[in-house]
């Protein structure tokens, strides 16, 4: 397995995993979940946030795309702040420049059989710690059922609610934010067995976003 | 600090234990459990994460393979939604050995209870499971216990998890990498001291033992080699 970090402009393989992870989206999350505002004629999930500020985190297995998520950088338009900000009440814990949202996250639906946790889930979720980590973050956010906050604890993450929970074609939903650390990334790792780092030693240059945190 | 808080600086499961007891208490709860339920026929003392139940009661339960004919754990399996052990279906009428679990844990105070089913990656379930009244339970409430349940389930199953495997490569404790990321930042022993409150000898001493650990040579190179292998991010 194998992870891509990628951000538009895309290059001519990375587009094609795009395509692969817009299809599967489409699939898990209209198809199989039932989000019936997504749906799209030509069967790809694409909304307004997979645009230019979007990372994808793809984890490919012989070049399929098998699970995958997105992170939006807090200080640019974002679903937690727009269609989800009636979820938060409180306060995010700092300035939304050291921050990202974190949507979509899948694993492919023929990799979720068998009790056991996927290990393209738990290799998202080193990668999305690895990932925040080396962009400077020191946080993320989510909305989701509630049981991530039991997912993500079990891994050793620190996960804080940013309101309470509504209730969401009859499931608790929740907005909340998770403490990026070296911690965190090393309690990830030893739950799930990976090791190693997954991102690219050669990965995209860090993102200075025009109103975030300049870096000398 | 809340308790949802609290619950996720514990370190051992006693520790949660008694968070969760005090917690529990201002809501009418005195006994609970966290476990794993398992497939037929298997025994479930392997997968109890905590037990906070009267030790009889716990005896008789495990011992008889109650799990596999209590309603209250059978119906865990056919909702996302936490349910009052009175909601759980079963055929009083036909149901003998269902009855006789309701009836006996009646006998031991245990009359009603409040359920929290937890779904697991890779389809595993598990259950959180409050031992009292729950009439007077409004829907805030429901929501914080069921929050609550979720955060002790996730904390416990953390603490409880396989061991830390020695690790294939020597690497360095959370609080050396730390120490090097100040150093790689350009900060010097006594800078770092101030910044985390340590004092200059034992920024050194840390720094130090990472150089033994990593068979590097100088400070310069110890921070180069732990970028290079990742063992921090900046």
């Amino acid at each position: 397995m194998k992870l891509h970090i990628i951000r538009s402009p895309a290059d001519r393989h990375d587009r094609e995993l795009l395509e692969q992870n817009f299809r599967l989206r489409h699939r898990i999350f209209v198809e199989l979940a039932g989000w019936n505002s997504l749906r799209r004629a030509d069967a790809r999930d694409v909304d307004d946030f997979d645009n230019d500020d979007a990372t994808h985190l793809l984890i490919s297995d012989s070049g399929v795309v098998v699970g995958g998520s997105r992170l939006t950088p807090l200080n640019r338009p974002n679903l937690l702040q727009t269609v989800f900000n009636g979820l938060v009440q409180g306060k995010l814990p700092a300035h939304p420049s050291l921050g990202a949202d974190w949507t979509r996250f899948y694993v492919h639906p023929d990799r979720r059989e068998g009790r056991r946790r996927a290990p393209e889930s738990a290799a998202l979720f080193c990668a999305v710690m690895e990932y925040a980590l080396l962009q400077g973050y020191s946080f993320i956010t989510f909305v989701s059922s509630i049981s991530m906050l039991e997912h993500g604890t079990a891994v050793g993450w620190r996960i804080t609610p940013l309101g309470t929970p509504a209730i969401s074609d009859g499931k608790p939903i929740v907005a909340a934010w998770i403490e990026v650390s070296e911690q965190a990334l090393q309690n990830v790792r030893r739950r799930t067995g990976i090791s190693r780092p997954l991102a690219p030693v050669h990965g995209p240059p860090p993102v200075v976003w025009p109103d975030g945190p300049q870096l000398a | 600090m809340s308790t949802i808080e609290d619950i996720q600086h514990q370190t051992t499961t006693n520790a949660v234990l008694n968070v969760m007891l005090r917690a529990l208490e201002s809501c009418g709860f005195e006994r609970f459990i966290v476990s794993g339920l398992p497939d037929p026929g298997m025994d479930v003392r392997p997968f109890v994460l905590l037990s906070g139940w009267d030790s009889e009661w716990y005896e008789r339960y495990t011992r008889q393979g109650y799990v596999h004919i209590d309603p209250v754990a059978r119906h865990c399996y056919s909702t996302t939604l936490p349910f009052d052990w009175s909601q759980a279906p079963f055929d009083r009428e036909n149901d003998g050995p269902a009855r006789r679990v309701m009836d006996e844990a009646r006998d031991f105070g245990m009359d009603d209870g409040f359920c929290v089913p937890v779904h697991m990656e890779g389809g595993m379930q598990g259950v959180v499971s409050l031992v009292g009244e729950t009439q007077h339970l409004d829907e805030k409430q429901r929501l914080e216990l069921h929050m609550l349940s979720l955060y002790a389930h996730g904390r416990l199953r953390y603490l409880t998890g396989p061991a830390i495997r020695p690790p294939g490569r020597r690497v360095i404790t959370p609080r050396e990498a730390e120490i090097l990321k100040w150093a790689a930042a350009g900060k010097t022993a006594s800078e770092i001291a101030e910044i985390t409150g340590l004092t200059p000898r034992t920024i050194n001493q840390h720094c130090e033992n990472a150089q033994k650990r990593m068979g590097t040579s100088n400070r310069l190179h110890t921070v180069v080699e732990a970028i290079r292998h990742k063992l921090i991010t900046l």
